[in-house]
């Protein structure tokens, strides 16, 4: 039976789903930057079971159409099977003259794109990249070109193990786990689960197309944005001073940006200001990323080499993402040769990556490459700095409740109060319990003490029904966490005083926006208890519920088909929806699913203060 | 004590009651609280509910899920409360968390302190005795997702509530029967109709039924 398309024009007319076609291995990187990608013939593998389709993803991809009902059918699996099933012939396959079917061999090859990894012995990114990922291709649809690759397709010579034992891998070898070419069920259920929830609150995010189940819980876990070119993709070239490669990547994400409308400016009088043009869109991207990562909670493992993130700031490999329930700012993640970053550490990376596209500008456009230092007080380093902080003053005043006419309004006219607002909320955010550092399970923390979403939720209706602020010892009762001790809750003289300036400076935005809007307090105290309570929603996701959830369904898995999986993770996602101009409707769910939903909430319930 | 027994429906056909309820609470500038039958979603329950009474010169809400943990200056402003508002939902599930919370003979004093106690659906089967309607009749049944037992409720009336009847043969077959066998009389209320209670004194708005002793009758 032959499994592969030959083209995706070979059976226009007879195909049901068209679009599909283009995911066949063609990509422009593939032609625009020869020297950063490695190519491979792959052939089809069989066995596979689509374990989860993206419905909503797929219609604003133009793979489906717009009304396509939320269900695979027989042509569908097929499509997806034929587009995604596969495995590379990779260099083992290729020494060992092992031989695979004729037909099962796809016309097209696959790249895997090269990008510094900072495990790599190699430090400079020659030898690292895509280990487990292919690119499918790329489809255009309303405007919008999307990316798509495939993790799990088959070990390449690009994987740290390849090059840390310097020999070739066959494809799935028990010996070697990461570098063995596969991924699992879990690591596609979790990125599933999570960059859902993420992509809902306005996260740009990497997100499952599909999940392809095989035996033994393998699988390949297909991701879609409309860019999925990373830091790294630049910073490896950028080491290695190969001025061709590095100009090739960056014209080759310059032009996608324009041709995905992207940014705001599409045209430019010169290479230069097209050069600093993206190091200036990266500075402000990086700086809302790392603000709101810090604001929200996410814990994402930032490093020098650029590799956990987008261009635009976007998630990508949720294998180290985490969101905590309170600020636990001095969890470090182990990964037994070191410690990664802190949530708090996340900026100052951020920041250096910015310095390495000044760099890069400044590179292709003098030719000569400068020490990173030297662009240590250029003026995108203080876009940087400058966006960071109105980005937090921002997400705060989102925090609280108020609407976008009034947060404008109270950066634009009363920023020194929100100033002192951002610094009093810090204090309480930051506050860490006597107990010190200890260790869990996958590292160190030392926890926050303080539950900043229970008070911002909780204020606005006690002010409304009371009429008057908190006395210190309410404040504290309502602020503190489960992992507050007696001697954590004292109320110290400077506590005191803070508590007070906290509700002072609360009530000084209401007062201003009264004065300012001709909205009364009441008014306003309503409005703020409605928005707060959907985004200060007392259950919100944390990483070890992930965890817990993606258990859980394992757990069902046997039982529950692609399409309910689709409405699972669907109805989930809807639920941790925080953002209060959105209006969210459940769907119905058979009743065998009202119990793995009310599963799920216990979960999310219960980590919802961890990490 | 002070009831509103609310069967469902939209805003327009609760217009009589919504009244009613407003008269109950003859107070400027009132505190409503609104308890979801599930903290799921209810966030969006709660600005539906707000964005309604609002039209009422109410302007002071306090949303108070109770399956989730909460503290106790939250709960005693709750306390200090006109008016608590218990919504709809299933049935079983509310009284479960109701109970976990030890909430039932708080709200129960609540009431007979003269507080408004206001109910929806299930929030309205949640005043009477027991919550046995909402697993009756079983075409139009809540199910027992938590697998609860002992059904007792807040016990404020001496009535048995039906909320979203439909007036049809297949409803007054079986609330004939079951009523042959009950002390109680039962009032099954239509979306848009209900019960008011003032002082003890039974008011029914819109369309209501009674079923007693095998027997159906009109009401208003």
């Amino acid at each position: 039976m032959n499994h592969v398309k030959k083209s995706h024009t070979d059976e226009v007319g007879k195909r049901s789903y068209v679009n599909f076609g283009h995911l066949n291995g063609e990509h422009p990187f593939k032609e625009k930057v020869p020297g950063g990608r490695v190519e491979y013939k792959a052939r089809y593998r069989k066995g596979g079971k689509v374990a989860y389709f993206n419905f909503d993803l797929a219609k604003d991809m133009g793979l489906i159409a717009k009304t396509h009902a939320h269900q695979l059918n027989p042509d569908l699996e097929k499509e997806i099977l034929e587009t995604f099933s596969l495995t590379i012939i990779n260099e083992y396959d290729v020494i060992n003259n092992i031989k695979f079917p004729e037909e099962d061999i796809y016309p097209n090859t696959f790249m895997a794109t090269r990008y510094l990894q900072l495990q790599h012995p190699d430090k400079a990114g020659r030898t690292s990249g895509d280990g487990r990922t292919i690119w499918n291709g790329y489809v255009r649809h309303n405007g919008t070109t999307w990316d798509v690759s495939s993790c799990g397709t088959g070990g390449t010579k690009l994987s740290p193990a390849c090059n840390i034992n310097k020999k070739f891998y066959q494809t799935g070898d028990p010996s070697i786990s990461y570098g063995c070419g596969l991924s699992e069920m879990g690591e596609g259920l979790e990125t599933l689960f999570f960059s859902e929830v993420l992509s809902k609150n306005n996260f740009k995010t990497e997100r499952i197309l599909a999940i392809i189940e095989f035996e033994k819980g393998i699988s390949i876990n297909v991701r879609a944005n409309p860019n999925l070119i990373r830091p790294s993709h630049f910073f490896g070239h950028l080491k290695q001073g190969n001025f061709e490669t590095l100009k090739q990547v960056t014209d080759y994400y310059i032009s996608r940006q324009i041709e995905n409308k992207s940014w705001e400016q599409l045209t430019f009088k010169s290479d230069k200001e097209k050069y600093f043009y993206l190091a200036q869109q990266t500075a402000k991207s990086f700086a809302e990323m790392s603000a709101k990562f810090e604001d929200e909670y996410i814990f994402c493992w930032l490093d020098w080499d650029g590799d956990n993130i987008l261009m635009d700031g976007g998630i990508i490999d949720y294998g180290s993402i985490r969101q905590f329930g309170l600020f636990h700012a001095e969890y470090r993640y182990d990964d037994v040769q070191r410690f990664s970053t802190t949530i708090l550490e996340q900026k100052q990376k951020a920041r250096y990556m910015v310095q390495c596209f000044i760099q890069i500008a400044d590179f292709l456009t003098t030719k000569k490459k400068k020490s990173l230092s030297h662009f240590k007080k250029h003026p995108i380093m203080l876009t940087f700095d400058k966006h960071f902080i109105e980005s937090k003053n921002r997400n705060l005043l989102n925090k609280i409740g108020f609407k976008k006419n009034h947060v404008d309004h109270l950066l634009k006219y009363h920023l020194p109060k929100v100033t002192k607002f951002r610094r009093v909320f810090s204090y309480f955010e930051r506050s860490k319990s006597k107990r010190g550092m200890y260790k869990v399970p996958d590292g160190i923390t030392r926890d926050a003490i303080f539950c900043m979403r229970d008070i911002m939720r909780e204020l606005p209706q006690l002010y409304l029904a009371k009429g008057t602020i908190l006395s210190h010892s309410d404040f504290i009762e309502i602020i503190k966490s489960s992992y507050a001790k007696k001697s954590d809750l004292k109320l110290t003289e400077i506590r005191k005083k803070q508590i007070h300036r906290f509700q002072s400076t609360y009530m000084s935005f209401l007062n201003a926006i009264e004065k300012d809007h001709h909205s009364s307090r009441a008014q306003q105290l309503l409005e703020l208890t409605m928005r707060s309570s959907i985004i200060n929603k007392y259950d919100r996701v944390t990483g070890d519920s992930i965890t817990f959830i993606v258990e859980k369904v394992m757990k069902h898995r046997p039982k529950l088909n692609s399409d309910e999986l689709y409405d699972l993770a669907t109805q989930f996602a809807n639920y941790q929806n925080l953002n209060p101009d959105q209006k969210t409707g459940s769907t119905k769910l058979p009743e065998r699913h009202k119990n793995i939903m009310q599963n799920f909430y216990s979960i999310v319930r219960e980590c919802r203060e961890g990490i | 004590m002070n009831l509103v027994f609310y069967s469902g429906g939209n805003d327009k056909e609760n217009q009589s009651l919504d009244r009613s309820f407003v008269e109950l609470l003859g107070k400027k500038n009132p505190v409503v609280t609104f308890i979801p039958s599930s903290s799921y979603l209810s966030e969006q329950e709660f600005k539906s509910f707000v964005r309604h009474y609002s039209k009422f010169k109410i302007h002071r809400f306090i949303h108070f899920p109770v399956d989730v943990p909460f503290d106790n200056i939250l709960f005693q402003e709750v306390m200090r409360s006109d008016a608590i508002h218990m919504a709809g939902g299933n049935t079983f599930y509310f009284l479960h968390c109701l109970r976990k919370a030890k909430l039932l003979p708080q709200l129960k004093t609540f009431a007979q302190k003269g507080g408004l106690l206001t109910g929806l659906s299930a929030g309205a089967i949640m005043m009477t005795e027991d919550i046995e309607m909402a697993a009756y009749p079983e075409f139009d049944r809540d199910e027992n997702t938590v697998n609860i037992k002992n059904l007792s409720a807040l016990n404020l009336v001496d009535f048995l509530f039906f909320p979203h009847f439909r007036n049809s043969s297949r409803y007054d077959t079986v609330f004939k029967k079951y009523t042959k066998e009950s002390e109680k009389i039962l009032y099954a209320c239509p979306d848009g109709a209900g019960i008011v209670i003032r002082n003890d004194e039974i008011r029914f708005i819109g369309k209501c039924y009674a079923f007693s002793k095998g027997h159906k009758f009109n009401i208003n």
